[in-house]
């Protein structure tokens, strides 16, 4: 079969991901909660250093327009990061989930309201229903985590529902229900647990999303306040001063890329492992 | 799949060929013209009915004018007024007119015209930013055209200086109601366009009764971002800013020999207002310590890069009777945290911060909190949008402590109001407030002026912090344009241009900013591929998606319409600012149909839309259609623009990558391809600028100078935000097209004819890639919509006039309607986009044609 060069195993290059994705994941979650405890200079601390002083020994990553060290900046601004994304994606699974295994345990109308439902959620660019809602409920990190969760809802709905349709085709399934099991303790106690692998990995990329969606509203403005640290906020403020200082754009830029790799590396490394028949389709 | 897509080919390559004709029409400059760079836009060009310091500075002294005009330390000088007498009681005042003088529309300026103005600005429903001194006139007559009696029901000192402001503008009372969007005055230049969001083009009135114009034209161009500000400039964009929104650049710019800076100071008084009301902030000695917390200087060092000058009360250095009483709080952290105990909190408190949004009071904000840290007390910051702020902190009177400038001239009077919203009550202040009113010796103003400030710093009713600079940035070129007075800082009627006039960036005159042959090349394509998928699939299968996507849009509209409903802040609020009183507000709310209940509103937009009426923008008092349309101009060729590369980026790597798959080509296309994932469009917009303007020059740091330079400026300035846009979809769409590739390559058919002697690359291209394609035109689809949308932020990186600026703006001004129709606009897109992949779907897929 590999005469034309056609399909090597891919299982290699898959474990690698989950490799590399998994210690880059762990490390930003590592980081983050170290920062709570120690970090090289207090983030809101200012005039630590001559303002929009370049990287140095005592401030690898430079100091910004107050003096504060960015280096420390952007190891809070990481706990941020993640707590939203962690926050909207657990909204999505907390109530995506249980929508799509309803959905696909009943059918009926509540499968097409879920359904319709969706499409209708679906049917609105997701960022512009973000600034949206960031702007009408006023800025802050739990309105950024509502605006970003309300669009996880129906990814989970329909990949739970999916998966949860196949599920109910299996034969442990049938067994259960013939033995006389109600639709709802099948969904509880068979088809629920058996969706784990599926949600995390939508999960990892969720939260890669998510991380990316916080950023962005935070660059508009909305999103965790000063003086609480957020990548995408410190990229704002570095815009205008770009030109003479361009560690204020790279660094936080580069924590949001390998954060966001990590996590994404994560989803499909897991996908690998779980599914890998699945085709590499990624929710945009 | 011979035919169809050959004439699909031909179709696209005859819409090129329309190209060219409109290629040639890039316009050469015309005159000297001055080009002003306006930070904010205003909401309308009628100086008397709005509070937004912006029109001013847009039309006042431009094409309205006032019967008198203030000279550069507030001496009152005649204008449209050659003479005039006050009454010995101080309550008559009579003008001689001038004679003359015309409006723009040819007719001529007489007493009835004063008459008209001032009784408008005094009515009930007067919109003007000073009605209720306006409402301090009793009558007015006139004795004949060029006579004018105006009798006041009280004394009131500050009348004549007040006939100098804008708000006292004349106006005609033919065009009294279109001033709003197309104004007529009787000034040295003549309105001639207005394209929203952009720019404003007046010309030299040649008719003008005094020493006409030296300049041909003044553009004032609407550039916030301080980036973009500095950006325009630097490539001769803009010759001046008045108020320069970048302090950090300024001292780059004092020692760049092309330019000229200077600071003037202006009416502007920053404050950190406290509310007075309740809690912690209603003791005395609380407020004290909290003035004594504060280090002035390290605010405006830190906010202001060292620009403005430190007050200690409300009232600006340059005005007359002003008192130095920064000295009486001092930077004294250790006396601060004393007077707090002995004020009850020897552990300090917390309270909350409310921001409105421009940059001095985020960046006060920051500092003053780290200052008050450091006395124990704990500070919350909350950012708000202006609407936010104006309904909270200044219609509710929700906040403890916020950061705003108060840019109206001797408005002192607001801390005799006891319920302006720091709520501070004093009869002693309104006692000396009356007895100012009633003085019109200027010797016995100033005593009793100095007074006024000195109880307030007493009273320690607000942290006054600094008086707001304004920064003067203009081109060396300009001579005699920067001659501050207490109503402008900029002088554009005496102001020349030495040398060739005109930098990089020269603009049409004013025309809307697509032209025609734009449509037609968007639009064209798209819908032959529709029609031609349409055909293919059949009437039922269309009937039925028209069909779902029509449920659809009417769900979202609901949805849309509930959601902005309950969304806090109210145009009409927002509209008039802070001087506004009840009564016109209403007024306004009615003239915009607020007041119906939702159903009819929901109804009357919807039916609208279905009519093609999609209503008139609250902000700008015109169609948003037409606001919508200008937009699209920009956002639909840079979505498209976006597309098209990542595509074709996509594509080749995709291909290159399959034809070698596992190899070192495909290990590093996987590694780049994940990167592409990961990187946010807009933090690679700011890299590609940081790149190839700050690095390389190439291109400019952002802008858009309008389809009337050419489609080739027009395509260079959308070239970095398309190539920042399609950086992740080209990524995704390049691993989604290797992993359907793939499977294909060992499918039968090819490894026969491979067998047979085909080569690779014919095998991809002509075997496996067309049923590839299928999967990845769904993925086109989606990202249609989603690059339509998603452009939002990274317009804001670019400063480009599109659609998500317009939205991101309409939302922060409340502009309901806007934000209701561009959203649908871009529900609609989704829906459609999506429609057509299916449509193309049964085009190119025969498997699904045989279902019927």
């Amino acid at each position: 079969m590999s005469a034309l060069g056609g399909s090597a195993p891919a299982r290699p290059r898959r474990s690698l991901d989950l490799a590399i994705g998994a210690a880059i994941t762990a490390a930003m979650a590592a980081i983050a909660l170290a920062s709570l405890f120690w970090a090289p200079w207090n983030a809101e601390l200012m005039q630590t250093a001559p303002a929009l002083a370049a990287p140095s020994a005592a401030h690898p990553f430079g100091v910004d327009a107050y003096g504060r060290d960015v280096l420390s900046r952007v190891m809070v601004g990481s706990r941020s990061a993640l707590a939203v994304a962690l926050a909207a994606a657990g909204v999505g699974v907390g109530v995506g989930a249980p929508l799509g295994l309803a959905a696909a345990a009943f059918g009926g109308w509540l499968d097409e309201a879920v359904m319709r439902a969706s499409d209708l959620v679906f049917a609105f660019p997701a960022l512009l229903i973000a600034v949206l809602m960031s702007a009408l409920l006023g800025p802050g990190a739990l309105n950024a985590v509502i605006a970003i969760g309300v669009f996880n809802i129906p990814v989970f709905a329909r990949v739970a529902r999916a998966s949860a349709l196949q599920l109910w085709t299996r034969e442990f399934v049938m067994a259960a229900q013939m033995a006389g099991k109600g639709r709802f303790r099948i969904s509880l106690e068979h088809v629920a647990p058996n969706l784990a692998g599926t949600l995390v990995v939508q999960g990892a990329i969720q939260l890669s999303l998510a991380v990316v969606a916080d950023a962005g509203l935070a660059y508009v403005g909305l999103g965790a306040q000063p003086p609480a640290p957020s990548w995408g906020r410190m990229l704002a403020d570095a815009q205008t001063m770009a030109g003479s200082a361009p560690w204020l754009v790279l660094f936080p830029g580069g924590a949001i890329v390998v954060t966001v790799l990590g996590l994404s590396l994560l989803g499909e490394g897991l996908r690998a492992r779980l599914d890998p028949r699945a085709v590499a389709r990624s929710e945009i | 799949m011979t035919g169809a897509p050959r004439a699909t080919f031909l179709l696209l390559l005859a819409c090129c060929l329309l190209i060219l004709p409109g290629a040639a029409g890039a316009q050469a400059p015309g005159g000297t013209k001055i080009t002003v760079g306006q930070p904010l836009e205003p909401p309308i060009l009628d100086p008397t009915a709005g509070a937004a310091n912006a029109i001013k500075e847009v039309a006042f002294q431009t094409v309205f004018e006032g019967l008198v005009k203030l000279g550069p330390s507030g001496e009152v000088e005649p204008l449209l007024a050659k003479a005039w007498t006050i009454s010995p009681d101080g309550l008559t005042y009579a003008f001689q007119l001038r004679r003359g003088v015309r409006f723009h529309d040819g007719r001529p300026f007489t007493a009835a015209d004063v008459k008209f103005t001032f009784d408008r600005d005094r009515a009930a429903t007067s919109a003007n930013a000073q009605k209720i001194r306006f409402q301090l006139i009793d009558r007015i007559e006139t004795l004949d055209p060029y006579t004018v009696r105006i009798r006041l029901k009280r004394r009131f000192g500050g009348f004549l200086s007040m006939l100098g402001w804008g708000d006292a503008a004349i106006l005609s009372p033919a065009t009294a109601a279109s001033d709003a969007t197309r104004p007529v005055g009787t000034g040295p230049f003549r309105f001639e366009a207005w394209r929203r969001g952009e720019a404003v083009f007046l010309g030299r009135n040649p008719d003008y009764w005094g020493r006409p114009a030296r300049v041909g034209e003044v553009v004032f161009r609407f550039i916030a971002d301080p980036t973009a500000a500095y950006s325009a400039l630097d490539a001769g964009d803009v010759d001046v800013f008045a108020n320069f929104p970048a302090p950090e650049t300024l001292a780059r710019l004092a020692r760049d020999p092309r330019f000229r800076v200077a600071v003037a100071p202006t009416e502007g008084k920053t404050i950190l207002a406290l509310n007075n009301r309740a809690g912690p902030l209603a003791n005395v000695r609380v407020r004290r310590a909290l003035s004594l917390a504060v280090d002035r200087s390290a605010v405006i060092r830190g906010a202001m890069f060292g620009y403005g000058q430190p007050i200690g009360s409300h009232y600006p250095p340059q005005d007359p009777g002003y008192v130095d009483l920064t000295g009486v709080y001092p930077h004294d952290p250790a006396r601060a945290r004393s007077l707090l105990a002995q004020a009850g909190y020897p552990h300090g408190f917390s309270a909350t911060l409310k921001l409105p949004p421009p940059s001095y009071a985020r960046r006060s904000g920051e500092i003053i909190a780290a200052e008050f840290a450091e006395v124990g007390v704990t500070t919350r910051i909350q950012d708000l949008e202006w609407a936010q702020w104006l309904d909270q902190v200044f219609a509710r009177d929700d906040f403890q402590m916020t950061i705003v400038a108060h840019t109206e001239s001797m408005d002192y009077d607001i801390y005799a109001r006891p319920n302006y919203y720091f709520g501070y009550k004093s009869p002693r202040y309104r006692a000396l407030n009356q007895a100012l009113d009633e003085t019109t010796d200027a010797g016995r103003r100033n005593k009793i002026l100095g007074d006024m400030q000195r109880l307030l710093a007493a009273d320690a009713v607000n942290v006054f912090l600094f008086d707001f600079p304004a920064l003067g940035v203009w081109n060396a070129r300009l001579k005699n344009i920067w001659a501050p007075t207490p109503v402008s800082l900029l002088d554009l009627t005496d102001a020349t241009v030495v040398g060739a006039a005109g930098g990089a960036g020269a603009e049409g005159e004013g025309e809307a900013g697509a032209p025609a042959w734009l449509w037609p090349i968007l639009i064209l394509p798209l819908a032959a591929i529709g029609a031609w998928g349409a055909w293919r699939a059949g009437p039922g299968r269309v009937a039925a998606r028209l069909a779902a996507m029509a449920a659809t849009l009417v769900a979202a509209s609901v949805v849309v319409f509930v959601l902005l409903q309950i969304a806090p802040g109210d145009p009409a609020s927002f509209m008039m600012g802070m001087n506004a009183d009840p009564k016109s507000i209403a007024a306004l709310r009615h003239a915009f149909g607020l007041d119906a209940p939702a159903w009819r509103r929901y109804l009357g937009w919807v039916l609208g839309m279905l009519r093609g009426d999609f209503g008139q923008s609250y902000t700008y008092r015109v169609p948003v259609a037409g606001l919508i349309v200008e937009r699209l101009a920009v956002s639909l060729p840079l979505t498209l623009y976006a597309l098209v590369l990542s595509t074709t980026t996509a594509l080749v790597l995709g291909l290159v990558a399959a034809a070698g798959p596992h190899g070192l080509i495909d290990k590093v296309f996987t590694v780049v391809t994940s990167l592409g994932v990961a990187i946010p469009n807009f933090w690679f917009g700011l890299v590609l600028v940081l790149l190839f303007s700050g690095g390389l020059r190439w291109f400019s740091a952002g802008g858009f100078p309008g389809w009337s330079a050419g489609p080739g400026a027009a395509l260079r300035a959308l070239t970095l935000p398309a190539i920042a846009l399609a950086l992740p979809q080209a990524a995704i769409l390049a691993r989604v097209l290797r992993a359907e590739l793939l499977p294909r390559m060992n499918e039968d058919f090819i490894r026969t004819a491979r067998a047979k002697g085909l080569s690779m690359r014919a095998a991809l291209v002509r075997h496996a890639l067309p049923n590839a394609l299928i999967p990845v035109l769904t993925i086109l689809g989606l990202q249609f919509s989603f690059l339509l949308a998603g452009a939002i932020i990274v317009e804001n990186v670019f400063f480009l006039p599109g659609l998500g600026r317009l939205v991101i703006q309409a939302i922060a001004q409340r502009d309901l309607i806007t934000v209701e129709d561009v959203v649908m606009l871009l529900v609609l897109a989704t829906l459609a986009a999506a429609a057509l992949v299916d449509l193309v779907h049964f085009g190119v897929d025969p498997r699904l044609r045989g279902r019927r």
